[in-house]
């Protein structure tokens, strides 16, 4: 089920009515509302693969008890190995078979040996299960450093789990952060309904408006580059920063939101991004529940920067080249992730200081927009002729043709008032506020005209989230 | 406690309503003065169709019926009025639905529908571009409300908004309110001539195709109730293929020969252009392989109205 689809419009109000109304006064009753509308919401997409997220959900929920009930510390490692072993086999299995099948065959006719391609799978990707793998990988692995306590409410924990909001696409929660919430009664508040609200609204507005718009344009660049110029892909590559990030951050704000009214909080994931003066400092902002994982997870028990330099350079780059695997089975991402390690080694090696103002904001998004190229482009093949492009034949700027210049149009203007909202959020925090405003109707009226800007300027072809398919 | 807290929440969900439903309502209604006072530009050619056109000889069809068909050669061979109501990038369950519009409120006496080889094939584009029709809903919910209920659930809570009826169409206004687009009732010509050079370069395979070759039950649908409108109607109809400036093989093209069946089925006269002698290769008739400029257009239009000249004779 999508959020951007008018079934979730009938879901969410049923499940918050069971959720409050019908159960309130029952938190066990409550969990399994919420169980049964996130196994009914991934379902809606597959039910198929309902069957990966309650195994992933079993096998966790054991080995986190199993860990705790461990005579000692190797005992627990390997029911942590189970865990490891298991999701990272579905995601390896479902994500990245065929991808390591190919480009082994591919390496192979590097060196004149022809292979046939006969042990390729025809698997599908199911949605989410990036996330989810990850989120009760971490369950596990945060037991095992005794870090949490395991819990013996299974219905909790499957909750935890599958939580609908953000079960397909983050943000990728702690147990940590979610699971006690689950497990302690919540209490309905008109403040948190009114804030999670308000949330999803400015969530669709970047999804519906700003991203599906700057889409329109993007793929008649991006999946047509023999027939554009250097000028049109640099638009293009602009136009795509903006609309990942109105995809993405409006889908975790809409997760959020979600998450609120049902009086549960997740963690923030992204913090105006574009403004980062550095790009160490731009992944404190984007994805910040991935980027805080790795982090967690892979960067810190690799030695984190608490080893010598070149190791903690290696650190770098290993954890920012795994990441972009993470994103995608395929080379585009996986230079993309290695990329950006290249550009914190650079950082980390040229400056000491924290960097500020705007130039550096522009450099970076200049060096993040460079990056996007291999992100976007449908093959590294794509992405190098993009890049050449640029830099010997800028060429005309498409401006699309028919409905896509007003497209274009459009796609600015959603820009120019995100960027413009944006900005305020980010520099001017104490001046004036429509959403907080102290008068009541200024607040209804501003959210009233973004709902209208959605109705009126959005794009209401139920496309799918960028997200859905790592 | 609680139940306060409910009552908050309703009290305020019902002020946001209003507030909500007072703005859809005025910039809703001020948007949709602005949409159906358009002078030119697709849109204001139908709504004009809808609403004032009533003429003999109505064209139908997507930019080849646009840009093909000259209706003042119509009026002076046939000495019949006619409009051309050609849409580009539309098919055939647009122009069904604006068949049934038309009928509501007048019956021409002769359709021609420009039939594209690949109407019947499956195509996401054809759903999207029906929210043009959005906007006319309000009067002709009957006619629209089945077409477009093929493309998505709720159209009558989700076209209830007056925001969404007029939904991405202010750019388009503003823009042809600016600098506004010429058209010759409905035509609109395109006056570059094609070198050989360009067909060379243009000669690749098609990388914006709209279409995956599958037949698309719901077109085929739309296809014969056109057909079958216009006969309760009592209108003539025949259709037109448009030529091409290449030799094209369509013999196995699946959607051309049902809609080839049918129209010999259902004993509607196809005049078919496609692979003609008298256009094929003739660069100065074409702006680009598949469109003709308006040398080519005059040419083509003559011959149709010769043909039907002759038929009536």
């Amino acid at each position: 089920m999508l959020f951007n689809s008018l079934v979730f419009f009938v879901f969410l109000p049923i499940v918050f009515v069971g959720y409050w109304l019908v159960s309130n006064k029952n938190l066990k009753l409550q969990n399994i509302i919420l169980l049964i509308g996130s196994y009914t919401f991934y379902g809606w997409w597959d039910y198929r693969f309902l069957s990966l997220i309650a195994a992933s959900t079993i096998v966790d929920y054991f080995v986190g008890l199993r860990i705790e009930g461990a005579k000692n510390k190797s005992i627990g490692k390997k029911w942590l190995l189970v865990s490891i072993l298991f999701n990272i086999g579905l995601l390896g299995f479902f994500k990245y078979y065929n991808f390591f099948v190919e480009s082994w065959i591919d390496s192979l006719a590097l060196f004149g040996y022809t292979v046939n391609n006969a042990w390729t799978l025809k698997v599908i990707l199911p949605v989410g299960i990036s996330f989810y793998t990850f989120q009760t990988l971490s369950y596990s692995i945060d037991i095992y450093k005794e870090k949490l306590k395991p819990t013996r409410d299974f219905i909790a924990f499957a909750a935890f789990v599958s939580f609908f909001p953000q079960l397909v696409a983050g943000p990728i929660e702690r147990a940590s952060n979610l699971l006690p919430q689950i497990l302690t009664k919540r209490k309905f508040t008109y403040q948190a309904l009114s804030y999670g609200i308000k949330l999803m609204i400015w969530g669709f507005f970047m999804k519906l408006v700003v991203a599906d718009r700057a889409a329109i344009y993007v793929n008649a660049v991006y999946n047509n580059v023999e027939n554009h110029e250097g000028l049109s892909f640099i638009a293009a590559t602009v136009l795509f920063a903006f609309q990942i990030y109105g995809d993405f951050a409006g889908y975790s704000l809409i997760a959020i939101g979600t998450a609120k009214i049902f009086g549960l909080d997740l963690m923030t994931n992204f913090r105006r991004p574009y403004f980062a003066a550095s790009v160490s400092e731009f992944w404190t902002r984007w994805h910040i529940s991935l980027s805080t994982w790795f982090k967690d997870y892979v960067y810190i028990p690799l030695g984190g920067n608490r080893v010598a330099k070149p190791r903690w350079l290696f650190n770098l780059f290993i954890t920012f080249l795994i990441s972009g695997l993470w994103h995608g089975a395929n080379w585009t991402f996986v230079i993309w992730g290695a990329l950006n390690g290249i550009y914190l080694i650079i950082e980390a090696l040229l400056f000491k200081k924290t960097r500020k103002g705007l130039i550096n904001v522009f450099v970076t998004f200049f060096l993040i927009n460079f990056a996007w190229i291999f992100f976007r482009a449908n093959s590294t093949e794509n992405a190098f002729y993009i890049i050449k492009t640029i830099f010997t034949s800028p060429g005309r700027l498409y401006i699309g043709s028919g409905d896509d210049i007003t497209a274009s149009i459009y796609a600015t203007l959603a820009i120019a008032i995100l960027v413009l909202v944006e900005t305020k959020k980010e520099y001017f925090t104490t001046q004036f506020s429509i959403s907080n405003n102290r008068i009541e109707y200024v607040r209804l009226v501003g959210y009233a005209v973004v709902i209208f800007m959605i109705l009126y300027i959005g794009v209401f072809g139920e496309s799918q989230f960028i997200y859905f398919q790592f | 406690m609680i139940k306060k807290e409910y009552k908050l929440v309703f009290m305020k969900c019902i002020k946001f309503v209003i507030i909500l439903l007072i703005i859809d309502f005025v910039f809703g209604s001020i948007s949709k003065q602005v949409f159906f006072n358009q002078k030119t530009g697709k849109y204001a050619r139908s709504t004009h169709v809808i609403y004032e056109a009533n003429p003999d000889i109505l064209i139908f069809g997507s930019s080849h019926a646009h840009r093909h068909y000259i209706p003042k050669v119509f009026e002076e061979k046939l000495q019949k009025t006619c409009y051309n109501a050609g849409a580009e990038g539309q098919q055939l369950l647009y122009h069904n639905a604006l068949q049934k519009m038309v009928f509501k409120r007048v019956t021409p006496k002769l359709i021609i529908l420009n039939i594209d080889e690949n109407f019947l094939y499956k195509s996401k584009v054809a759903y999207d571009r029906l929210s043009d029709l959005h906007p006319y809903y309000e009067d002709y919910k009957s006619e629209l409300r089945p077409v477009l209920e093929l493309n998505s659930k709720l159209v009558d809570f989700k076209l209830f908004f007056k925001s969404y009826q007029t939904n991405s169409t202010i750019i388009h206004a503003l823009r042809y309110y600016l600098s506004p687009q010429v058209d010759y009732k409905g035509y609109r010509p395109l006056f570059d001539k094609m070198k050989f050079s360009d067909n060379v370069s243009s000669n690749k395979e098609d990388p914006d195709k709209e279409y995956i070759e599958e037949i698309d039950d719901n077109f085929v649908m739309a296809f014969k109730e056109f057909i079958a409108n216009a006969k309760s109607n009592n209108v003539d109809l025949i259709f037109v293929t448009s030529p091409t400036l290449n030799k094209v093989d369509f013999s196995t093209n699946e959607s051309l020969n049902m809609m080839k069946e049918i129209a010999e089925m259902e004993k509607v006269t196809l005049i078919d252009f496609f692979n003609s002698e008298q256009f094929m290769h003739k660069y100065e008739l074409f702006h680009d392989p598949s469109h003709l400029n308006n040398d080519g257009s005059t040419l083509f239009t003559a011959s149709i109205a010769e043909f039907i000249k002759n038929q009536t004779n």
